[in-house]
């Protein structure tokens, strides 16, 4: 559930750095207004996300991936 | 090496130099949007070229490991040079990235004022989404080339699976890069088609904004079909079932395509000069490839197909007779405009004829090789298939050598060739067909108006 | 017609073709060295060297041209569309890696495990299980010949020991920090930014200043942070996971550098003056870049080192 939530908001912030993109390439005030919106929910977003990521790993909610196991740790071999 | 310098060293090559040159033309701008950075892009070619050509005289020889350069064949059982080609490649890549941003800011930014995007010429319009597709594909073939650069040098694993890594994934990052690779080669040649057959048909091009979908549509899918070049590296079924399907909708785009053109000639007052000559044998040629795609692209019937001349036969078709063709046909049609003078049309028929029994000769024959079992890339092939091998070689003889009678018919029409007119086919439509009969080295100086732009539009 | 308009073209220029010179020299150079031949290193110095020219004297030219105000709004879209194609080029450089991170850890590595049940991916060796980042490192006193690839799974008294040190991979430490920083350095060049937009100069000093000491910082604790890594035995050559973790980690600070200097470069033509509050395409197209390397580094935190 929460590696799903994070994904999610690394998802928002690639679609508002597109946003910025698309921003710098109108050009002209609007652009330029657009872009420096988009690019400032951005660092709100990426900032909230590093601190929820803390949090969520503080409260256990998630693991670093060093101590993850991604396969069944004890394998039986097949008889051959 | 065969492959890689006919993909990255001619037909690519010659697809972009048409484009930079026909582009402006065609979209009413005087030069393409950042000349310099497409000069840097050109400069970039003999050098790149001649790292790739240098490691044929080198201790080992050259790659030895086909245009696909599976790992582990081009990592740890590579001659030395692999890592001279790895370069040539990242250099070919920085090329053709920067020759597809200059198309993208050129048609999207120096387009004549008054001309809407749907105003376009179909070769316009095949060249801006390549250049999408070349944008997309090529960072990924970076990618994979400098997987290979550290695994080789650096002792990296990504494709080593005694490091936990997996050469299958080679394969998948090659081919993501790969299949709209093919796509890369074949779409400005769907856009030179759809010029040249509407000009000899006198009629307009039929379903001109369905052209423009399906190219798109076609672009699309090929970024989710990749992995159909693989169905025997033990994909889970699912994979397997999932490639398949979306490969077979690749041939719904391509149908509308084909069925287009053939409309666009039902009823036609049809002449055959030389480019109309090539362009309906690419039709034929092509969809013969285009069917042969489809068999390979049924799952369960590539594993009687894959890694066998059939294969070969495949993607000669859609690569030799469907973007050389096209290449050979926008040389014609667009010779006079080049030139500013008129090519000996009796020789080019004859060229012509040469070329397209030589090249059936060559190729139709690895078919049924292909089908009897004759795998690819074997030094030696076991006898019974020697015969048809004898004469396809035979076809590819007598198809090598038409090519010193177009080299000649080229050279005869600079040097001899009758002055032509502005407009030399009467059914030709295109702003290029409005200037000088030898187009200058900046075409539009002031914008062409709205009034010329929709008389010379393909979309009317 | 609506009005006239007269295109632009741009005067001749030798530096693409001395660019073409420099950069097939920095690579011949290069795979020379790899090789071991031995003018290969200073072939590739050499070539680098005219690289950097090249930059420098192109650049500079477009920056004059601009300045003295030669160039019109439709050159100014051109580059505005040059450079964003050119950055989306890059996202697919990086997905490239990121496809490669991905496809090892949810299947390769898993596969070699023996999971799926797949009739591709029998048991390759008993005593080995699948873990993520696991390492192959030499135990002290043994050798491995030059040349072979380590062996990934663990192999009991030859000498090979898998291990995962957890603070070489821990996020709490270094790389919380480095995260910190860098976000950080995203703050406060949007300061910048704004600044600029309201034609506040001095402030937009500082502000890059402070963006440019954050990203030098980070650049710092990433150094120290491969030290430490190194020192406990994750190489480049210990396996998949050593190869995603420095190549992904390797290119982004490799981009962050590029940012720097061109956050520099920036910083000097802010002094100059060259930037309205209008017209600043050159710091929008900086600021961007600095700010999807941002983003990479954010996907590099969460995906290699949490999820």
């Amino acid at each position: 559930m929460t590696e799903v939530l994070i994904v999610i908001v690394i998802i928002a912030i690639l679609v508002a750095l597109g946003f910025g993109l698309i921003g710098m390439l109108k050009g002209g005030k609007q652009g330029s207004d657009k872009m420096f919106r988009s690019l400032v929910t951005r660092v709100a977003l990426s900032v909230a996300l590093f601190i929820f990521v803390m949090f969520a790993g503080a409260m256990g909610w998630i693991k670093p991936n060093g101590m993850m196991i991604d396969a069944p740790a004890v394998h039986q071999p097949v008889q051959k | 090496m065969h492959g890689l310098i006919m993909v990255f060293g001619a037909i690519m090559p010659a697809f972009v130099g048409l484009g930079n040159w026909l582009i402006p033309m065609m979209i009413g701008a005087p030069d393409m949007a950042l000349p310099r950075m497409n000069n840097w892009s050109f400069w970039i070619l003999p050098f790149a070229g001649s790292i790739l050509l240098s490691t044929f005289f080198m201790e080992g020889g050259a790659p030895a490991f086909g245009w696909t350069f599976y790992a582990p064949l081009s990592t740890t059982f590579a001659p030395d040079s692999t890592d001279f080609f790895i370069f040539a490649v990242h250099l070919l890549g920085f090329s053709s990235i920067m020759g597809a941003i200059n198309i993208i800011a050129t048609v999207l930014n120096m387009r004549a004022p008054e001309m809407k995007l749907m105003d376009m010429p179909l070769f316009v319009w095949t060249w801006l989404i390549t250049s999408f597709l070349l944008i997309g594909a090529m960072p990924v073939l970076a990618g994979a080339v400098t997987m290979m650069l550290t695994d080789r040098n650096f002792g990296t694993a990504f494709f080593d699976a005694t490091g936990g890594g997996d050469p299958v994934l080679f394969q998948h990052i090659f081919w993501f890069f790969g299949h709209p690779e093919v796509y890369i080669m074949i779409l400005p040649a769907f856009g030179v088609v759809s010029h040249i057959i509407p000009t000899f048909a006198r009629k307009p091009l039929f379903g001109y904004s369905s052209m423009v979908y399906a190219t798109a549509s076609i672009a699309f899918l090929s970024y989710i079909v990749w992995a159909h070049h693989m169905f025997l590296t033990g994909m889970p079924v699912a994979g397997e079932l999932y490639f398949m399907y979306a490969t077979m909708l690749i041939a719904v785009p391509t149908g509308v395509k084909v069925f287009n053109w053939i409309s666009t000639m039902w009823r036609g007052s049809m002449t055959f000069e030389a480019p109309m000559l090539w362009a309906v044998s690419f039709v034929f040629l092509f969809t013969i490839g285009g069917f042969s795609g489809l068999m390979l692209g049924i799952a369960p019937a590539d594993i009687q197909y894959h890694d066998t001349y059939f294969v070969v036969a495949h993607f000669h078709y859609v690569l030799v007779t469907g973007a050389l063709w096209s290449i050979i046909a926008a040389t014609f049609y667009w010779l006079p405009k080049w030139t500013g003078k008129m090519y000996n049309e009796f020789l080019a028929k004859i060229h012509f004829w040469w070329a397209v029994i030589a090249v059936n000769v060559l190729f139709f024959p690895q078919h049924f090789l292909g089908l009897a079992g004759m795998p690819r890339r074997i030094p030696d092939y076991s006898l019974q298939f020697a015969d048809f091998n004898f004469i396809s070689s035979i076809g590819g003889f007598a198809f090598g050598a038409s090519f010193f009678l177009l080299t000649y018919i080229v050279i005869d029409c600079i040097r001899n060739g009758k002055p032509a007119t502005a407009r030399p086919w009467e059914g030709a439509k295109g702003l290029e067909w409005t200037l000088e009969p030898k187009a200058q080295y900046h075409s539009f100086n002031t914008p062409p108006s709205r009034k010329l732009i929709e008389a010379e539009s393909q979309n009317s | 017609m609506s009005k006239e308009q007269a295109y632009y073209v741009p005067e001749g220029t030798y530096w693409p073709i001395i660019g073409s010179i420099g950069i097939a020299t920095l690579f011949v150079g290069f795979a020379n060295q790899m090789h071991g031949v031995s003018w290969g290193g200073s072939v590739m110095a050499l070539g680098f060297a005219i690289v950097v020219f090249m930059m420098f004297g192109w650049l500079g030219q477009v920056v004059n041209e601009s300045t003295n105000g030669i160039y019109n709004d439709q050159v100014d879209r051109s580059f505005r569309w040059g450079m964003s194609w050119f950055i989306f080029s890059e996202v697919m450089f990086f997905a490239a890696f990121f496809g490669a991170l991905f496809y090892a850890r949810q299947l390769s590595v898993p596969w070699l495990g023996g999971a799926d049940n797949n009739v591709f991916t029998p048991d390759l060796w008993n005593a080995f299980s699948a873990s993520w980042h696991q390492m192959a490192f030499l135990a002290p006193g043994a050798e491995l010949q030059s040349g072979t690839v380590m062996s990934f799974p663990a192999v009991p008294d030859s000498g090979i020991a898998t291990a995962t040190p957890a603070d070489v991979v821990n996020p709490w430490g270094l790389p919380a920090l480095n995260t910190a920083l860098l976000l950080l350095s995203g703050v406060t060049l949007t300061f910048a930014h704004h600044a600029l937009r309201a034609g506040h100069r001095n402030q937009i000093v500082g502000w890059l200043v402070a963006t440019i000491a954050l990203g030098s910082a980070f650049l710092g604790f990433q150094i120290m942070e491969y030290g430490h890594a190194y020192h406990e035995g994750l190489k480049l050559t210990s396996g998949i996971y050593g190869s995603t973790f420095y190549m992904l980690t390797g290119f982004h600070g490799f981009h962050v550098t590029v940012g720097v200097i061109m956050l520099t470069v920036i910083l000097y033509r802010v002094q100059k003056g060259h930037f309205s509050a209008e017209n600043h395409f050159g710091f929008e197209g900086v600021a961007w870049y600095w700010h999807f390397v941002d983003v990479v580094w954010l996907g590099l935190f969460v995906f290699v080192y949490w999820l």
